[in-house]
């Protein structure tokens, strides 16, 4: 603790990074204090301790600014701050705050790191520091890769004891009684005699003090919210209906938006007819935006019918129209030429091949859509002066420089409303939707455009996941395995989805090999190579981004591998692996698992392991072969975040991850048939419904050393597991997604 | 036309073939009913017309004309929770959430007709409505619960 | 010929405030003359109601005592059963389990939303379970159509009229939304059912 006590002073409140060196530029702008952006708009007696809360006189607001799609980090980064100041749920209100460089996300950037999230080397932890500060000029407030706990844990808890040390130090001064003998409780200072003063009644006092800032994080056997189920904020409204997220909202003098856009993103409109949509009942106008058209109107419901009902023709697209284009160019990427970067050589690989009996297999991992339950949507309004902005975005600093792109205006006059997001899956990174609505709303100054998808645009203008095709080799010696030798080619998903955010990402693209080079094996001989495709459909960030692909590919041929050497699934793994942490993980689940137990003659199991976001994550999947199909019987996850935050809603997140990396690989793809996404809406990618979930039983273990988040990692490990467990009862080993292709489900 | 909707008396002027989801949500300002896919593929914009969930994304407003219709916020409100909302609160079901107006809709409509419902139950009348979260078991638990508190009382 | 239009008469009334659902008042229902049709023509003409009632429009919905309907044809993917783990029940409403008519609701008018649940003016359901179509061969739906315990107990002129009322059968030939209609035409439907019972009600396998 006394070293993360320190780590979290110097680097997070004073703004200083604890390496030396770094860019040259980059390591003088680190180093400079960022503006709180709370002091701009405090009233009179108001007062803030630092950028996370906000006292007056009768509310205490908490700062919650990495985005809530669902996984409650609204909820958690509350809890971590009311932890050390002593305040109850029901005693504050949270408010994602203004797009700011001070909320730049320290984790998000350390994954970009090329280091195993397990390696606590100096070289890794020096790196990991390095794309902090780098992320600290570019003012990235990001929410993503699962990064929101580990940025927030210590960052939270630290800002919540200063303000908590400041309020008694005001309660100090303005009693006579010393700052030792006072005690916080529940939202007050307590004096010795047991007089309560409430926070609110010392805002102006604390206001007039420099913030404590030596202060001592609370040991946790000490916790009261960390670690123990909570009410999330939001599960009421979320329960009555009454909570609000974007699509929900409306402004004053609003007009509707829909938009017809370019299905082939070729950028091109050859011709179109908007007569009919013109004449329809309540449309008001048809304008020309970038990828297409958009219809303005007085309701959502006519703006998408007149939508659809323009006649356009639109250019071809930048990608092989038809799918065997796509994996064409796969298969044609594994060359040197293309070798993105060799990411890991142990052993002898080349002579292992050369002397054994190599075993051989490709698999094939399928473009799928984010596709979260809420359509994008955005209200913007632009005037001369100002742009205000009201969506659910996951970067909400980056997303002022784009708008600022749009319409001209400089940052400082665009006003950002986060609001609770429907579901993203990675969506709510991209900025399309939103550029297209301040499009709009920059050509009718003065009025509010709400923009929303239908859902069928929201399919069609989808960045998919990256689709991937896995080349594996390897030998087996003595009941054991010896050689591993996965070659993975891949378009590269950063640089497309950076591209648009415009952000450059020079290297090679860690995605691409996530999951399949960084598990902690101690495989003799153990290669991973990745090869970059040509950038094919634009593609982005979905839920645990390269692992889903890259882990069914490695963890799918390890189990050929383990098949074949004639060793158990579970031991072969757990003799394998050389990492502590991940080891227990996978003990975990064999034990919950009951690995080796009894099975009916229909029924088999496979078990996968699959490290991502710095979470190791082993899944065992049982299934039965009925005369209909396969039915998914239960599953057993096991995975360590190092500390859990709230037990309910980590489980809840743990089994909507297996959910989601199940559904998907058994019953989703996106597939192009002349240039255009071929699936439409949710009839034809469904992912997984109630009648084929199976049960879900989960335990988080608290062995890492770092805080990590849950929001993916539970994914990559589902699809392996569910291939390995059919191979296991019916023989048939599935190398290609979705399953429903090659076997019926029931 | 008019239309009842949470006990009120609405009266709307909209073309024969709107969709009561957008009757609803855009002319009437009832947003907990959630539009999703708008084919009857997801069922977040689950109601309930004359006591039997229909998605109302399929419901013209024609046809819902002189219909009782109970969304979300006519079931109960956040200081007078409905039995299923309150078995959802307790169960921490949403996680995004925005299926979840759906899910209690139809849930209700299930209890209505089975009581006592087991998994299999559950999993017929549930699987149309869709959970991009996977907040599934949840679901499953937050009816068992319901389901035996509405038998105690 | 009397109950004909009267019943006619009653579903164009029931449907007059609606937009369109023209096909019932054009249908005419006028057998052949007794005696006037070969056997090999009422087997051309079963062999033609074949295909409709093999096709996926008659035929997804035409499903046996499991009480599960059908996804497939063309615009459907592969063959499988209907998604959401629909089960129609004993009722074959979904009365047991989930109505029909949560999705597929009361429609006045024409299905033009690509991949949304069919909807006509009346209650969506299974045909009864004495009517399962579904991988069934031409003799076997040919046998059990003219099999009085499995068609309702219905004449030949029942059965056109049956035809003619029921608002999900015209659906089959107007379906909308890019659904692949079933062959020929209602009128030719009913055309060849009458030619065939003329027939005397031939199977191939007689």
């Amino acid at each position: 603790m006394g070293r993360l006590r320190t780590i979290a002073r110097r680097t997070f409140l004073f703004g200083s990074v604890a390496i030396a060196g770094g860019v040259a530029f980059g390591t003088y702008l680190v180093k400079r204090d960022i503006p709180n952006p709370l002091e701009d708009d405090l009233a009179a007696g108001e007062a803030t301790f630092n950028p996370w809360v906000k006292i007056d006189g009768q509310t205490i607001t908490l700062i919650t600014p990495h985005s809530d799609k669902g996984q409650g980090v609204v909820s958690a980064q509350a809890a971590l701050i009311a932890e050390e100041l002593d305040l109850d749920f029901g005693q504050f209100k949270v408010s994602f705050g203004a797009p700011s460089p001070a909320y730049w996300n320290t984790a998000m950037a350390s994954e970009g790191a090329p280091f195993k999230s397990t390696d606590q080397s100096f070289a890794a932890e020096t790196t990991r520091s390095m794309m902090g500060g780098l992320m600290k000029v570019i003012g990235l407030q990001g929410t993503g890769g699962s990064t929101s706990m580990a940025d927030s844990f210590d960052k939270l808890r630290y800002a919540g004891a200063v303000a908590r040390e400041t309020l008694k130090l005001a309660a100090s001064q303005q009693h006579g009684v010393p700052v030792a003998e006072l005690k916080t409780k529940s939202g007050a200072v307590i004096l010795p005699d047991g007089t309560e003063i409430p926070y609110t009644a010392l805002a102006n006092a604390a206001a007039a003090l420099d913030p404590v800032e030596d202060v001592t994080l609370r040991d946790p056997s000490m916790w009261r919210l960390i670690g123990k189920p909570m009410e999330r904020l939001d599960i009421v409204g979320k329960s009555t209906g009454t909570l609000d997220y974007g699509i929900d909202l409306s402004v004053d003098g609003m007009v509707h938006a829909a938009v017809r856009l370019d299905p082939c993103r070729s950028g091109e409109i050859v011709s179109y007819d908007a007569s009919a949509a013109r004449a329809m009942r309540g449309v008001s106008d048809v304008l020309e935006i970038t990828d297409g058209l958009a219809v303005i109107a007085d309701n959502t419901w006519r703006a998408i019918q007149a939508a659809n009902a323009i006649d356009v023709t639109w250019g071809n697209p930048p990608y092989p129209p038809a799918m065997d284009g796509h994996w064409d160019a796969l298969a044609a990427s594994f060359n040197p030429d293309q070798l993105d970067r060799q990411w890991r050589d142990d052993g002898d690989v080349d002579g292992a091949l050369a002397s054994g009996s190599v075993v051989e297999a490709e698999y094939r991992s399928p473009y799928v859509a984010h596709a979260p339950l809420e359509p994008l949507n955005a209200i913007v309004v632009v005037t001369d002066d100002t742009v205000e902005i009201w969506t659910g975005h996951q970067m909400p600093r980056q997303l002022l420089t784009i708008i600022s792109g749009v319409t001209g205006h400089d940052e400082a006059q665009i006003t950002f409303h986060n609001q609770f997001i429907g579901g993203s899956f990675g969506h709510r990174l991209e900025f399309e939707y939103i550029k297209q609505a301040a499009e709009i709303a920059n050509q009718m100054r003065g009025t509010p455009v709400k923009l929303t998808y239908s859902r069928e645009e929201d399919f069609a203008q989808d960045f998919p996941r990256h689709i991937a095709m896995g080349r594996a080799k390897g030998t087996v010696s003595n009941g054991q395995v010896e050689t591993i030798d996965v070659a993975i080619a891949a378009p590269s998903v950063m640089s497309s989805q950076m591209a648009r955010a415009g952000i450059p990402v020079p290297g090679p693209d860690m995605q691409i090999a996530a999951g399949a080079w960084n598990n902690p094996y101690a495989i003799p001989n153990y290669r991973m190579s990745a090869y970059r495709a040509p950038e094919l459909a634009p593609t982005s960030s979905w839920r645990a981004v390269g692992a889903p692909a890259a882990g069914f590919i490695f963890d799918s041929f390890l189990d050929e591998l383990i098949h074949a050497a004639g060793a158990d699934p579970m031991a072969e793994r757990i003799r394998l692996i050389d990492h502590d942490v991940s080891r227990k993980v996978l003990e975990a689940v064999a034990d919950m698992s009951s690995w080796g137990g009894e099975l009916a003659p229909n029924q088999g199991r496979g078990v996968a392991f699959v490290e991502s976001f710095g979470v190791p994550t082993a899944e065992v999947v049982q299934v039965t072969a009925t005369d209909a199909g396969i039915r998914l019987d239960k599953v057993w996850v096991a995975c360590d975040v190092g500390t859990v935050i709230d037990p309910v809603n980590f489980e809840n997140l743990v089994q909507g991850g297996v959910i989601f990396g199940l559904g998907h690989a058994i019953n989703s793809e996106i597939t192009y048939a002349d240039g255009m996404a071929e699936q439409t809406n949710y009839h034809a990618h469904e992912a997984m419904r109630m009648y084929q979930c199976p049960e879900i039983i989960v335990k988080g273990l608290e062995n890492n050393s770092h805080v990590r988040g849950i929001g993916e990692p539970p994914v990559p490990p589902a699809a392996p597991a569910l291939a390995n467990a059919i191979f296991a009862a019916t023989g048939q080993r599935l190398r290609e997604m979705p399953f429903n292709k090659f076997i019926d489900f029931v | 036309m008019q239309i009842t909707v949470n006990g009120k008396i609405r009266d709307v002027d909209v073309e024969d073939d709107m969709p009561l989801l957008w009757v609803l949500r855009d002319e009437l300002g009832i947003t907990g009913v959630k539009y999703g896919c708008g084919i009857a593929q997801c069922g977040a914009c689950t109601v309930q017309m004359d006591g039997l969930a229909v998605r109302s994304c399929q419901v013209t407003a024609a046809s819902a004309d002189g219909a009782d219709i109970t969304t979300i916020e006519g079931l109960g409100t956040p200081d007078a929770l409905h039995v299923m909302q309150a078995a959802w609160v307790e169960h921490q079901v949403a996680q995004c959430g925005y299926c979840q107006s759906g899910q209690i809709m139809q849930a209700v409509t299930l209890l209505d007709t089975n009581p006592d419902p087991t998994d299999d139950d559950i999993d017929a009348v549930m699987s149309g409505n869709l959970c991009r979260c996977g907040t599934y078991p949840r679901i499953r638990a937050a009816i068992k619960t319901a389901a035996a508190k509405m038998q105690e009382t | 010929m009397f109950l004909r239009q009267f019943a006619i008469g009653l579903l164009a009334a029931f449907t007059m405030s609606s937009v369109v659902f023209a096909d019932e008042t054009d249908v005419s229902i006028v057998p052949p003359a007794e005696g006037s049709v070969s056997i090999e023509n009422g087997l051309d003409a079963f062999s033609r109601i074949y295909e409709v009632a093999s096709h996926p429009r008659c035929s997804n919905c035409h499903v046996g005592a499991d009480n599960r309907p059908m996804w497939s044809g063309p615009s459907y993917g592969r063959t499988r059963a209907h998604g959401m783990n629909i089960n129609a029940g004993d009722s074959r409403i979904g009365a047991e389990t989930i109505q029909c008519s949560t999705c597929h609701a009361y429609r006045e008018g024409l299905n033009d939303t690509p991949h949304a649940a069919p909807q006509v003016a009346m209650n969506w359901q299974l045909a009864p379970v004495e009517a399962e179509w579904f991988g069934k061969s031409s003799d076997e739906i040919c046998n059990q159509l003219r099999d009085p315990d499995r068609n309702g107990g219905r004449t030949m002129l029942e059965l056109a009229e049956h035809l003619n009322h029921d608002l999900i059968l015209h659906w089959a030939w107007n379906p909308g939304g890019g659904r692949e209609p079933a062959p020929y035409s209602l009128q030719e439907h009913i055309d060849d059912l009458l030619i065939w019972g003329v027939a005397g009600f031939p199977c191939a396998n007689d």
